[in-house]
């Protein structure tokens, strides 16, 4: 690579950097597994830029009956979203004011039980995406699948040959590219575990329900067996004998 | 240069305002995070305590901290520490599994809360988030294009160790689910042998009652 295109390349990743911070800082999306006491309503705030997009992804992964209120409330006191008793969401948000808007989560009618909630918060700028889809026009939106990921790894070897005339996108949006998909994978196997969590504690749940229950019918069909052997030899006692 | 400039920029607009909430005196918050083995966390916090005379939410003052108790899969406290009114955790996890983060103020001057609440803004960053790529860079001298593939590395690795991890899971739920099966089987099994024998066993007791009593 020469001199020239370093620096073309360097102004890219600067101008890419700028824009959003998923090139080398932290990623502005968040996910939290949190536990909700019985009877109790946790609310959190996320700041939404204009224009941009905001989407919320939250499930029920324990506690019995796995369902919570879900509300998503404006900066000006709207509700933009009201979901009763579900066990799991995705909701995307368009932000119309600028403002801290109020995601809850409400186990107020559950008395006893104490659930764990996962919910997760992606960010996008401005047009979707930052960074842009358009080096690859045809190739859908990452989906983390393994065949646009072939693409890109085959466009930076086509780079690296010098075939300057297929090798259309420098290797600084390739990357870029990259780790865009790379962050979806990566977001994807979150919800992935989620899921899985909430089917493994379903799973123990009904195991130890399993247990407890088999448990109490052996005790219950012992007892019962007893009083009605103990019932019958009662109706026959000597005071009131049954004429044969 | 031109890079440092980059991460100077980075760094900048890091800290663009995580998700917060907020926590009563007593109260204490806990997050689960499901990480496979030798993941780093790092959390950062910082707190804003309401302000009634400017009527909004200014930075908590001194001694006005947080007390952060990290336990891992095994119920065992791996990190117990109080911080400041703005602080940083890490720690690395060695077990796979559901570490428990939890958070709750520790404020000894109760009028400081005046019966309201204090606004925590938490960011918790997992695996490859976690990497401090300046630090990386000026240590192993790499120049940018070096980073930004140390970075899809990194990345790469930290999805193996998710997938290896997934894998794990899956058999342990596959032996939970084998052992339920069973359970529910034997269980069956044995409640009609119960019921049988009970049965048995009452019809002998009775008929030789009524033979006693002469009346069969």
């Amino acid at each position: 690579m020469s001199c020239r295109g370093g620096l073309l390349g360097l102004t890219v990743a600067f101008l890419c950097c700028v824009g959003s911070v998923q090139c080398f800082g932290q990623s502005q999306d968040s996910e939290f597994t949190f536990l909700l006491p019985a009877g109790r309503s946790e609310c959190f705030y996320q700041t939404a830029i204009k224009n941009g997009t905001m989407e919320v992804e939250y499930q029920v992964i324990a506690g019995a009956g796995m369902d919570v209120d879900f509300t998503i409330i404006s900066p000006q006191g709207a509700r933009l979203i009201i979901e009763n008793r579900r066990s799991d969401g995705v909701h995307v948000v368009e932000p119309m004011e600028e403002g801290d808007y109020e995601i809850c989560f409400d186990n107020g009618f559950s008395r006893f039980s104490e659930k764990m909630v996962f919910f997760e918060i992606i960010i996008e700028g401005q047009g979707g995406d930052v960074g842009g889809d358009d080096e690859f026009p045809g190739v859908e939106e990452p989906d983390g699948s393994l065949y646009s990921f072939f693409l890109l790894l085959f466009s930076i070897s086509l780079c690296d040959l010098n075939t300057v005339a297929l090798c259309s996108v420098s290797p600084q949006e390739t990357m870029d590219s990259l780790h865009k998909r790379l962050e979806r994978s990566r977001q994807m196997q979150t919800v992935l575990r989620a899921f899985e969590a909430r089917d493994r504690n379903l799973l123990e749940d009904n195991l130890w329900r399993v247990s407890f229950w088999s448990c109490a019918s052996v005790l219950v069909m012992l007892c019962v067996a007893v009083t009605q052997v103990y019932t019958v030899r009662k109706l026959f006692d000597d005071k009131r004998r049954v004429c044969t | 240069s031109a890079a440092a400039g980059i991460f100077l920029l980075n760094i900048f607009y890091s800290s663009v305002s995580s998700l917060y909430f907020h926590i009563g005196e007593t109260e204490k918050k806990c997050f689960i995070e499901e990480i496979p083995d030798e993941t780093m966390i790092i959390g950062n916090y910082r707190t804003q305590l309401y302000d009634k005379q400017k009527e909004e939410y200014m930075p908590a003052t001194q001694g006005l901290g947080m007390f952060v108790e990290v336990k891992d899969p095994d119920d065992k406290v791996i990190l117990s520490r109080q911080y400041g009114s703005e602080g940083r955790f890490t720690f690395t996890s060695h077990t796979p599994g559901e570490h428990q983060i939890c958070l709750h103020s520790n404020s000894s001057k109760f009028s400081l809360f005046a019966g309201g609440m204090l606004r925590v803004h938490l960011d918790i960053q997992v695996g490859e988030h976690a990497n401090n790529y300046a630090e990386i860079a000026a240590k192993d001298k790499l120049t940018e294009l070096q980073l930004r593939v140390r970075q899809l590395v990194e990345q790469v690795d930290q999805i193996q160790k998710e997938q290896n991890y997934q894998r794990y899971r899956e058999e342990r739920f596959r032996q939970t689910s084998e052992s339920t099966n069973q359970r529910v089987l034997w269980w069956s099994i044995v409640q009609t042998l119960i019921l049988v024998a009970i049965g048995i066993w009452q019809m002998r007791h009775l008929k030789s009652f009524f033979e006693a009593k002469k009346l069969v």
